[in-house]
């Protein structure tokens, strides 16, 4: 019982850890997406004129950044993938061997 | 027309073959809800690209972007960025914490029969406010392709979609959408390199034609939607809505675990990503090659832009290229939307069979093969329901109703959802109150706006996600405070939490 207690406190505190780092990450991926994409969405209803600026050709600033916004999110979907492997799945595995070995 | 049918009847019975595959290994609830678990990253992510376009993506987009120049292009970009919040905050706590349903996890977390109901009000509304318009989108559709009539069409889509559901359960939906996205995803590809071809594979050439032809005002916001409030509205009803859809999320139930969970949002990033991507050059192609004119003619709203595009592309009416290509799109349609109704059925029949009867009627004390027929019974009783909602829907405007879909589903579920996997003072009265508050602001504003009302709108958005998302956090917030402290409930929460992130409960 004893052991069961402690290797359970153990999985609390690795599980905190983990919540720590993806805090770290995803507080500012998720702040990096949202004002992309809610700030094209602000700006192509109130700053239609500067959304019309022509940049390359035809093309202006609207389709511009709704193009970058595609890339943004591949390329977010990515580093997650990346970190979630490398940072998260270490202490989620460490957590859950924790959980096991109390239950 | 004929092509198309032949085309239509070889995917159907590809599909019937399936289902027929696809029954004989369904045999326990597990099986029937979330084909056993057993699904890869890569048949995930395709069978979440079939389920997440439906025929509003892949024939609406083209035909907004063709209509409506840019309002398109913003349109079918939100689908593709609404996967980061899925991917970032819900898809592996998903796959932690639940069973077959959304329920599952407000059960396990609030462990309250009120909480579970609260739970099967939202998916059942969802749900049903997304199958209607697309029973309706069915019969339109296929009246058009085959030339039998409304009635006759959605009967006809309604018993394939209870067939595929009762008989096969998950595995079947899940191939009928992986073979749905990839015959997307190649009409999409072969669309494509022609247009392409025809441009010189300079894309910019599309933005040129299309400026010269219906001036600059066309490449500029606002031809669509009108109030700014509306696009930032509809951005926020995808950005969030997206992650309280309980057909698309009880996908990541039939993975095995979290970080095959993940990998199949990745896949279905790119496959759908690209294929919003390719919907924006689609409609400015469309309108270069086929006109505004032959578009509106053929079709009010546009729906049909991405067919006639076809084609053109295959030669122009009369051709036998033509003709295929126009017969291939058209049979794609038909299927996407077979797929998504689908699972929408599906889905439904867990918040019913599973959530309501079993584990609220019953306490869960239901034996595990008989649970199976319950939800088997629940398929076929639901999609009876649908093919009477999608006759009545004849000529009555449904489009509210997928704004609706949404918007419930960003203000009640998203809220509720989000706040049961991550705050620990979230209690039953939050999930009441959250969903209570999301669920009547959005019918209540979409009842009196435009989109219904016309010129007596007695508020002005078409899309009132950007007031009821809010409201239903503030009914959340409001309804957890009302509550009160539960310290039984937050002592829960610390160890939902490690299953949360662990995929492992603590016994």
């Amino acid at each position: 019982m004893v052991r069961s207690g402690t290797s359970l406190e153990a999985a609390h505190a690795s599980v905190r850890q983990l919540i720590a780092e993806k805090l770290k990450y995803l507080v500012p991926m998720t702040i990096i997406f949202m004002v992309g994409y809610i700030g094209l969405t602000v700006l192509a209803g109130f700053a239609g004129g500067l959304i019309g600026t022509k940049l390359i050709g035809s093309v202006n600033l609207g389709f511009l950044l709704i193009a970058l916004n595609y890339a943004l999110s591949w390329v977010l979907a990515i580093v997650y993938g990346r970190v979630a492997n490398d940072v998260f799945d270490p202490l989620a595995a460490k957590a859950a061997a924790e959980i096991r070995a109390g239950n | 027309m004929n092509i198309t049918l032949g085309i239509f009847i070889v995917i159907l019975l590809i599909t019937l073959g399936i289902t027929y595959w696809a029954a004989k290994r369904t045999a326990t609830t597990s099986d029937f809800y979330a084909a056993d678990s057993q699904l890869t990253a890569s048949q995930n992510g395709f069978a979440l690209a079939g389920d997440w376009c439906s025929a509003a993506a892949f024939l609406g987009f083209t035909g907004l972007t063709a209509l409506y120049g840019m309002d398109g292009a913003l349109y079918a970009l939100g689908p593709l960025v609404a996967f980061c919040t899925v991917l970032f905050l819900i898809a592996e706590p998903m796959r932690n914490t639940g069973k077959y349903t959304l329920g599952d996890i407000i059960r396990s977390r609030m462990q309250t029969r009120s909480s579970l109901l609260a739970a099967i009000a939202g998916t059942v509304v969802v749900n049903f406010a997304y199958l209607m318009p697309q029973m309706a989108g069915a019969g339109v559709l296929v009246r058009l392709l085959t030339g039998i009539s409304y009635d006759w069409a959605v009967i006809f889509v309604g018993v394939s979609m209870i067939i595929y559901v009762a008989f096969g359960g998950m595995l079947a939906t899940t191939w009928v959408q992986i073979v749905k996205a990839v015959l997307m995803l190649s009409a999409g590809s072969i669309i494509l390199v022609m247009i392409m071809s025809l441009v010189h594979f300079n894309p910019l050439t599309l933005f040129a034609d299309a400026e010269q032809k219906y001036t600059a005002k066309y490449l500029l916001p606002g031809n669509y939607l009108k109030n700014p409030f509306d696009q930032i509205s509809l951005g926020l009803g995808y950005v969030l809505g997206l992650a309280g859809l309980p057909h698309v999320m009880t996908r990541f139930y039939t993975v095995p675990d979290a970080k095959t969970a993940r990998r199949s949002v990745v896949w279905v990033m790119f496959l759908a990503g690209a294929f919003f991507a390719g919907t924006t050059l689609f409609g400015l192609a469309a309108a270069n090659f086929v006109g505004q004119d032959a578009i509106r003619a053929a079709d009010k709203g546009g729906n049909l832009t991405l067919p006639l595009l076809a084609q053109y592309l295959g030669g122009g009416k009369g051709t036998f290229g033509g003709d295929l290509m126009l017969g291939f799109v058209a049979a794609v349609a038909v299927a996407t939307i077979l797929a998504v109704v689908s699972a929408l059925t599906l889905s439904t029949s867990g918040a019913i069979a599973h959530d309501f009867y079993v584990n609220w009627v019953k306490r869960g004390q239901v034996e595990g093969r008989q649970e199976v027929w319950i939800a088997r019974i629940a398929a076929v009783v639901i999609g009876v329901l649908a093919i009477a909602l999608g006759i009545l829907a004849q000529g009555v405007n449904v489009a509210v109703l997928v704004i609706l879909a949404i918007c419930v589903a960003a203000s009640a579920n998203f809220p509720v959802l989000i706040l049961s996997l991550f705050w620990r003072r979230f209690n039953t009265g939050g999930v009441i109150g959250g969903m209570t508050v999301g669920l009547i602001s959005s019918v209540a504003l979409a009842m009196i706006g435009p989109a219904m009302r016309g010129a007596d709108a007695l508020w002005p958005l078409v899309n009132p996600t950007v007031v009821s998302l809010p409201l239903g956090f503030l009914g959340a917030y409001l309804g957890t405070l009302i509550a009160g402290r539960d310290p039984e409930n937050e002592k829960r929460f610390d160890v939902f939490l490690l299953q949360v992130h662990t995929g492992v409960a603590p016994k």
